[in-house]
């Protein structure tokens, strides 16, 4: 098997350097890992260790380690730790020390002794509450000065909370579908390195996965529902709200209401002024249902500098073309794989550490069919015919390809371009609004991109861009013919 | 991790010496490695002034997600223990330390904890949850009261100001806890005894002050105690009991149903959307099936079957492969069905 792979491998890297037809399967492979025996695999969190270890935190406690083979049915499983509840977010710190965000606190778990499992426990970091909901996990990423970011999970209000609870109750934070009955539930906090918490950022219903990229920009996405019309992805920054209300009552500096969430239900103007918007607004049946942890590209890989975003409730993961316009980030997303063998599920994500390989961890409980594991996908080398970019101009998009385009794309009547608002309310996600459809031309174009100047192109507004399927003139196949710019703002440049 | 000798690992599967929690809903560990297992966990009827340290939730109004706001009703919050830590030595010891009050909560014998409400049902794949407060399993022989039992120089540790939870260590697989008062620091572990219905306290304080356990009797102590705590049967837990008993079906117990497996957290019962389609106002009404030209009405057979097959006709809008089919006795599925015709009728 493993040479037959091998050997996969080889005619893949000769396609790119020939004319050959490159397709999905000389590019990606996905393999399922083969979990320890007899465990529920509900992959709450994953990490790489700078040896290469790869850690997994399962839901029900357990955190196994093992250094990845190349049969994917060969990991040799350890026991490190035991004893976490619901552990969302893994940090390692180092071979024999990790760190994880469980329901009620941040944990640090270390191998002392060094006979191979964990025997010292010690909170690292706390102060957020807890309900007795079960929809209040939480995840972490690194803060790059040893400390972190802590994103904070809401309840559910098909949960109850228990009488009794870790830190203070607020009655209006209770109210309402997803809520925020206790302290921080929809925020993200900051951890220093000694693990003092700072509340940083507010208005989350469910940040599953947070990340800052290697630049030192946050990122979180959400889950449509209420107060979150589609399924964003944030841009994170200290002292924003990002829509979801309830999470307001523990903002000293939120005076307008002691109900936050009665407040902007009935004052929809006001709230789209003090909220902001997503970077990007993924449609939730096309795109990305419930998305999970955000993690950039890695050099090694192509699409390197581009964002990944899993989907927690769809067999895909969506990629993300960001940028910064103006000091406002926004993007287009498309899928990087849309099934594929591919499960629901995923909220994890790792990059090895050449790039190569990606893995992501999977659970769906509570509600559903299990959709869990663990799944690897290796960059074969060969580079698929998709989309490679998609530029904001300041009339219309920059469509670059990865690899020369057919003359068929080069007309515009092909290129079709609608536009919607969407407004996140009380609902349990919105409809899009405000539907238009735009004309098309084309601009200029070369062998492997076009411009469109877009009739009507607006901020505030989900482009919707679709084109046909097609082959590049070497016979690939084309990956993806869908994708949506969030347009939050249109660059202002000196006309031609 | 403990290593076991040579021999006996020869005679057990590879993982034996890896007590990992499993699809099993009655985890237990043993005595040379007990089980450490945190999730929110059962309060056996502990009185308030054991919470010193939490706050009380209160009832809230009923809130309707369609139309987004209060609707008359209210919703109780439930007993359960949020930030607790449950340990288990087979049999001969169950307890539960709690890191919000960094104190002794209860202790029992004869097993553990029923994971089924929050794991699931083997039966039903094991996954879906319909409450997240596991039941106990054995007998309840001591549990906490009043003021916390540690007493330096005769005063509880609990007028010495805020208890805060450090962490804990393993000691041969043994936890012991780690808390502080002020500068004082504390650790208790707690280990089974060979009297019945009772456990041994092992207690530490860096303070030079005596060292008591409120109500045992034990010599001046100073830095260490060692004492045995001697309860007596307070009551006997079965572990979750799972029998519906539904010999005639009706809407009322549909409605139980609806609730117990989970539905409600998918479909809403007032038309809203949810992640999956609502059953208010379905039954007797269209719906728009993908891959059909035609809708199919949502009569007694489509009902049953999107019970049993969710994936027979999946609704326009709505994923595939998202509701696992339930496989339930004949009344069950009737009153499922009579529950949601119930909801086609105005109130």
């Amino acid at each position: 098997m493993t040479s037959l792979f091998l050997k996969l491998g080889v005619i893949g890297i000769l396609a790119t350097q020939t004319l050959y037809a490159v397709k999905f399967n000389d590019c990606y492979r996905i393999e399922d890992i083969k979990l320890p025996a007899g465990a529920p695999p509900e992959v709450g969190a994953i990490d790489i260790a700078s040896d290469g270890t790869l850690f997994i935190v399962l839901r029900r406690g357990d955190v196994f380690r093992a250094k990845p083979t190349r049969d994917p049915a060969a990991f040799d499983w350890q026991l490190f730790a035991s004893g976490f509840d619901n552990g969302c977010g893994l940090d390692i710190v180092s071979p024999t020390k990790i760190r994880i965000t469980q329901m009620a606190e941040m944990t640090e778990a270390e191998d002392s002794d060094g006979d191979g499992s964990a025997d010292r426990f010690t909170r690292f970091a706390h102060g957020w509450g807890l309900s007795g909901n079960y929809h209040e996990t939480n995840a972490l990423t690194r803060d790059g000065k040893g400390g972190y970011f802590i994103a904070v999970g809401t309840a559910s209000f098909s949960g109850p909370t228990f009488k009794h609870t870790l830190g203070t109750f607020s009655d209006a934070g209770r109210r309402g579908r997803n809520y925020s009955a206790v302290k921080w539930k929809g925020w993200v906090l900051h951890s220093d390195a000694h693990g003092k918490i700072t509340p940083w950022a507010s208005g989350f219903r469910m940040a599953n996965g947070i990340y800052q990229d290697p630049r030192g920009e946050l990122w979180a996405g959400d889950n449509q529902g209420d107060w979150k019309a589609i399924t964003p992805l944030y841009h994170v920054e200290k002292g924003k709200f990002y829509g979801h209300p309830n999470s307001l009552v523990w903002d000293p500096a939120f005076t307008k209401s002691k109900d936050p969430l009665a407040y902007y239900r009935s004052r929809l103007d006001e709230y789209n002024r003090d909220r902001t918007p997503p970077a990007v607004e993924m449609p939730h049946m096309e795109i990305n249902r419930s998305a999970g942890e955000p993690m950039e590209i890695p050099i090694g890989s192509h699409f390197a500098g581009q964002m990944i975003l899993p989907d927690n409730n769809g067999e895909r993961v969506t990629r993300l073309m960001l940028e910064e316009i103006e000091g406002v980030w926004q993007g287009a997303c498309t899928h990087l794989i849309d099934g594929r063998g591919l499960r629901s599920g995923n909220h994890r994500a790792r990059f090895t550490a050449d790039g190569k390989q990606l893995f992501l961890g999977q659970t769906v409980r509570g509600w559903g069919i299990p959709a869990e594991g663990l799944q690897r996908v290796t960059f074969l080398g060969p580079v698929p015919f998709d989309i490679d970019r998609i530029r904001i101009t300041r009339d219309g998009f920059k469509v670059s390809f990865t690899h020369p385009i057919p003359d068929s794309l080069k007309d515009a009547q092909v290129w079709k371009l609608s536009s919607c608002t969407y407004q996140p309310k009380w609902t349990y996600g919105s409809e899009p609004e405000n539907h238009r459809e735009h004309a098309v031309r084309i601009a200029s174009s070369d062998e492997k991109s076009l411009t469109l100047k877009v009739d009507g192109l607006a901020s505030g507004r989900v482009f919707r861009i679709h084109f046909p399927k097609c082959d590049s003139p070497d016979g690939s196949p084309l990956q993806n013919n869908l994708a949506f710019y969030t347009v939050n703002r249109i660059p202002i440049t000196k006309p031609d | 991790m403990r290593k076991l000798p040579i021999l006996l690992c020869l005679a057990l599967p590879l993982f034996a010496d890896e007590p990992r929690l499993t699809f099993d809903n009655r985890p237990m560990g043993s005595i040379a490695k007990p089980l450490v297992l945190r999730s929110y966990l059962p309060d056996p009827g502990l009185e308030d002034s054991v919470f010193s340290q939490h706050d009380h939730a209160r009832k809230v109004s009923k809130y309707n997600p369609g139309l987004g706001s209060d609707v008359p009703g209210e919703i109780q919050p439930v007993p359960g223990l949020a930030a607790a830590i449950g340990v288990n030595f087979g049999p001969s010891l169950s307890y539960v330390f709690d890191t919000t009050e960094c104190r002794l909560l209860y202790t029992w014998q004869g097993g553990f904890v029923d994971m089924t409400p929050y794991w699931g049902d083997p039966d039903k794949g094991s996954r879906v949850s319909f409450d997240y407060v596991p039941r106990l399993v054995g007998t309840l022989f001591w549990q906490a009261s009043g003021p916390d039992p540690i007493e330096l120089d005769g005063k509880s540790i609990q007028q010495l100001g805020p208890r805060v939870f450090t962490g804990y260590r393993l000691e041969n697989d043994t936890p012991i806890f780690e808390f502080a008062t002020g500068s004082t620091r504390f650790t208790l572990s707690i280990t089974p005894s060979n009297k019945p219905l009772s456990c041994d306290l092992t207690l530490t304080s860096s303070s030079a002050a005596a060292l008591s356990w409120r109500g045992i009797d034990s010599p001046p102590a100073t830095g260490k105690l060692t004492v045995t705590l001697v309860g007596s049967d307070l009551s006997k837990f079965q572990g979750y009991q799972r029998d519906n008993k539904i010999t005639t079906a009706s809407a009322a117990a549909g409605e139980t149903l609806f609730n117990q497996y989970g539905c409600a957290a998918c479909h809403s019962i007032d038309g809203s959307k949810s992640h999956g389609p609502s059953v208010g106002k379905l039954a007797g009404h269209p719906v728009e099936i993908e891959g059909l030209d035609q809708p199919v009405l949502a009569d007694r057979a489509y009902l049953l079957e999107s019970i049993k097959a969710p994936n027979a006709k999946i609704v326009k809008g709505y994923p595939p492969n998202y509701m696992p089919p339930f496989g339930l006795p004949e009344a069950e599925y009737d009153s499922l069905i009579l529950y949601i015709q119930s909801l086609d009728k105005p109130e």
